[in-house]
């Protein structure tokens, strides 16, 4: 079990290399060995949604998926979401334009999921922003300035692309 | 809708009249860092040389260790150290919030004898996380059980001791009442609940030597926790240092030092090297004790056209068998109607349970669901419609403490939100409105939280280029103080927002009192408010008395705005260029809001680090609290007896709000958490051995987004000078309060089905 393994992770566009035991989760990889503590950790069983990253596109639970599995494949987190020139992504903005938030600990989970929830296609309808938002818990209760953010960056995306 | 771009306009809430940046929406200060994932929680501090540890909890409800073999783990590879009470160091006892303090001379946070499971026994610290978990597993303990008595349900818990504090009576109780045509008695229940913040407890201890002491915690109370661990470890109060920049919720959970805060500084100043420590998921269930479970009886007798006559109130919850925690049952019952007649009484049972705590909007919380309930059925049994029901008993004073209000607008809640629900189209008979499968019900309650006083103090720093500084050792864990201190300080000195950082969260900083009770933002405003004043006072003293001053002899006095200083009829200069010419890089002015006397440097430390801060204060001539109204429709699947939440219109006075936006969301999530605690939230025990079997976020179910439909949350309060100097009220625990019984109104309307105990779930309707 403690034998280490060395492995590259392609994070935000960066390769990484780190040297971990194989039974490191993704989260605990970027937390705790990669310094990228924008990813949270609520749970670590799956349940509240704060670790969410995208792997290669899709969201993924970081606290259930192992740095090894994330090999080879590209990782961004919320630290990566960013433009080149470092203005906030267009979810990002509506965020805190919309006050979609309040401690801000499950935000960054929430972020990464309306990102995909918008690319998935499940933006379409505040019942629908909902359900696919379901799985990233808020304890502040947030919830309707996030269904508000997502239909903001959304209606923003579907304008870009007309 | 939402409140800020309501149309009703209501004194400064929900103002856009403000003439300066307090009381403006404003985007949230901190939120840029946290939209970017910059924001570094205390457990993301990089520190170096860090080891990691991890939790090893009692099994059992009741007994006490016998043997723990610790062979296994200590040989694992990676492991410093493994913790239990036979080789930790020995603290001083210190008392929790409660004023309950470990017997004995000296304090261990690992326990022999075992009063709960769930309990602290051991610890393991580790090279690396998955090391400590690991060998955290190799841990043999051997237990001699005894019998638990898992929740005040087991009939073994009996009636428990009578809390004399918060027992109330005036009037005649026992009547008789000649004139009561009426007279209505149920009994109430609620669950275990659990503060779940999405951040888990934890910290990082770091002993900078061996009297040095620096801690990273999320806390809700900066002050307080660093006195925690002072006197834990016998050092002077400047010795420790807690930081928190950002937490990650609280809501009662996190304002003081717990047993498994001891453990890490334990370990890290015995291993000398730093320790973090998380709790893991289940163990926060444990960690820490949210609200207890209550029960309370309520009798209630009436005229026949609905004038109370008397209120007797019986309540009890459960406390832990080694400390006392009362859930103030009373609290809203006391002074919520206009009640001649009125006893109330506690008792508090103790059980195999971590002692509780407070949770948002502590006994009031519990106390409307109850009253709120009856009243409804009350107003059922009178054949009222429960809003007059509640307009005939609308108090003209606080019939407890018989003094006046500083302010009441609680029936302009009714009209307001009653409106925009539509209430006036309300069926009253049950049943009786329906859209296909699903029956609608639409249920009322009303909600209020008391407004709390106690000093702060603050450091104002204006700097050379014109932008200022703010600097407490206050916290904000998405309340707001970031934003609205900003905002105090640019309305002083006449400055925009932009160019005021404020710095909180580090003991280094000035005094500040528990973000607690929903007092932080009303007492910090007021002491940032009343320091920035003496900046712009020295600012001015500077320009016209300093000899090097360019305004020296220009007027008698001097305007502060825009970033410069000059006389009104022009003339002014930048204040960076006032404080060159004086041969200053910059002006420092601290004040707190204490009433003025000679105090020793420990008296005024233990004004902020404890709650001798509140008693120091004079007593108030006025009854002041925020009142609210929520309106919510409920949809009922009639076949699989499914509750949604459709609909919710609340409206609030809260006072002034210093940034209708922020207190806006803090609305929405109190009624957001109301609607978990009515439908979802349950802390279910094991009746073997008080286990908490929904110790995790999938059986200890919050609500989630698919829960929670549009909520309008509509200001109407008035600026209430006489509650604070600023003009605010309670704001951030006011909303949850009555939630749950407006729902449980709403579930009743919309089946005809009476449920008197919480969580209602499709069980409990079908």
């Amino acid at each position: 079990m403690a034998s280490l393994r060395s492995m590259e992770l392609n994070i935000n566009g960066a390769l990484h290399a780190v040297t971990l035991e194989p039974r490191v989760t993704l989260l605990d990889a970027l937390r705790e060995h990669l310094g990228l503590t924008g990813t949270k950790k609520g749970c670590d069983q799956g349940q509240c949604g704060a670790c969410t990253v995208h792997v290669d596109g899709e969201r993924v639970l970081a606290c259930l998926t192992l740095a090894v599995q994330a090999e080879g494949k590209a990782v961004t987190t919320i630290e990566g979401l960013a433009g080149k020139d470092g203005a906030p992504h267009p979810v990002q903005q509506a965020f805190l334009e919309e006050d979609a938030f309040q401690c801000g600990y499950c935000t960054p989970g929430q972020i990464m999921s309306a990102v995909a929830c918008i690319e998935e296609g499940h933006a379409g309808s505040d019942d629908e922003i909902r359900e696919f938002m379901a799985g990233n818990l808020c304890r502040c209760g947030a919830y309707n300035g996030i269904v508000a953010a997502v239909k903001k960056a959304a209606q923003q995306s579907e304008e870009a692309r007309a | 809708m939402s409140l800020t771009d309501t149309p009703a306009k209501y004194g400064s809430a929900a103002d856009t009249e403000a003439t300066g940046p307090l009381g403006r929406v404003a985007i949230r200060g901190d939120g840029g860092l946290k939209v970017r994932g910059g924001a570094t929680y205390a457990l993301e501090q990089s520190v170096e040389n860090l080891l990691h540890c991890v939790l090893v909890q009692a099994t059992i409800g009741a007994g006490r260790v016998v043997s723990i073999d610790k062979a296994a783990a200590e040989a694992a590879p990676g492991v410093r150290l493994v913790l239990d009470a036979e080789n930790s160091l020995a603290l001083k006892p210190m008392p929790d919030f409660f004023g309950n303090t470990p017997p004995g001379d000296t304090y261990v946070p690992f326990a022999r004898d075992i009063r709960f499971n769930g309990e602290l026994v051991a610890a393991v610290v580790a090279d690396t996380l998955e090391q400590a978990r690991a060998a955290a597993a190799l841990i043999e303990i051997s237990y001699e059980e005894a019998p638990a008595v898992p929740t005040f349900a087991d009939e073994r818990a009996g009636e428990g001791r009578a809390v004399d504090a918060l027992a109330k009576e005036w009037g005649e109780p026992d009547g008789p009442h000649a004139e009561a045509g009426m007279r209505f008695a149920a009994t109430y229940e609620t669950p275990r609940e659990y503060n779940v913040p999405i951040e888990p407890h934890g910290l990082i201890a770091h002993w900078e030597a061996d009297d040095r002491l620096t801690i990273y915690e999320p806390t809700q109370w900066i002050d307080g926790t660093a006195r925690n661990y002072a006197g834990w470890f016998d050092l002077p109060f400047d010795n420790v240092r807690v930081l928190s920049p950002f937490i990650g919720g609280g809501f009662g959970s996190k304002a003081q030092g717990l047993p498994h805060s001891a453990a890490a500084a334990i370990a890290a100043k015995m291993l000398g090297r730093p320790v973090k420590l998380a709790a893991t998921r289940p163990q926060t269930f444990t960690a820490y004790g949210g609200r207890p479970a209550t029960r309370q009886t309520l009798t209630l007798s009436a005229t026949k056209d609905g004038r109370l006559v008397s209120l007797e109130h019986d309540a009890f919850s459960e406390t832990s068998v080694y400390g006392t925690f009362a859930e103030t049952l009373g609290v809203v019952t006391k002074m919520m109607y206009a009640v001649p007649n009125f006893r109330s009484r506690q008792r508090i049972v103790p059980v195999n349970t971590v002692l509780p705590g407070p949770f948002r909007a502590p006994g009031k919380n519990p106390s409307a669901f109850a009253l709120e309930c009856a009243m409804d059925e009350l107003a059922i049994e009178l054949g009222l419609d429960p809003v007059e029901l509640r307009r005939r008993n609308e108090p003209d004073h606080d019939f407890e403490t018989g003094k006046p209000w500083s302010s009441r607008r609680l029936l302009q809640c009714y009209d307001v939100a009653g409106e925009a629900f539509g209430w006036a189209k309300r069926n009253p008979a049950p049943r009786s409105m329906r859209e296909g499968r699903e029956l609608i019900g639409w249920g009322m309650a009303v909600g209020t939280h008391p407004v709390y006083a106690a000093p702060g103090e603050a450091t104002v720093r204006v700097l050379s280029d014109g932008s200022v500084e703010v600097l407490s050792s206050a916290i904000d864990m998405g309340t707001g103080t970031y934003t609205i201190l900003a905002q105090t300080a640019a309305e002083v000195l006449g400055v925009p927002v932009e160019k005021v950082s404020v710095k909180l969260g580090d003991s280094r900083l000035g005094r500040a009192p528990v973000a607690g009770g929903s007092q932080l933002a009303n007492l910090m405003t007021a002491a940032v408010h009343k320091t920035a004043q003496a900046a712009r006072d020295e600012l001015i003293t500077l320009g016209l008395t300093d000899p090097n001053s360019p305004l020296r002899g220009e007027a008698n006095t001097l305007l502060v705005e825009g970033g410069t200083i000059g006389a009104s009829r022009g003339g002014a200069i930048g204040i960076g260029e006032l404080l060159a010419a004086t041969g200053r890089d910059h002006l420092e002015v601290t004040r707190d809001t204490l009433p003025p006397a000679e105090r020793s440097a420990e008296e005024r430390q233990r004004m902020f680090s404890t709650l001798a801060g509140r008693g120091s204060l004079p007593e108030a001539t006025v009854s002041k609290h925020s009142f609210c109204a929520h309106f919510i429709e409920v949809r009922v699947d009639e076949d699989f007896g499914t509750v949604r939440v459709a609909r919710v219109v609340t409206a609030l006075d809260a006072g002034r709000l210093y940034n209708p936006k922020l207190a806006e969301s803090q609305f929405k999530g109190g009624i957001v958490m109301g609607i978990g605690m009515a439908l979802l939230e349950e802390g279910v025990t094991d009746p073997r051995n008080g286990r908490i079997l929904s110790s995790n976020l999938a059986d200890y179910r919050i609500a989630t987004n698919a829960d929670v439909p549009e909520i309008t949350a509509i200001s109407v309060g008035e600026p209430d000078y006489d509650a604070t100097p600023l003009g605010g009220k309670a704001v951030g625990e006011l909303a949850i309060v009555g939630v749950a019984p407006a729902i449980a109104n709403a579930v009743y309307h919309a089946t005809g089905k009476r449920i008197r105990r919480l969580p209602i779930t499709l069980e409990s309707l079908l």
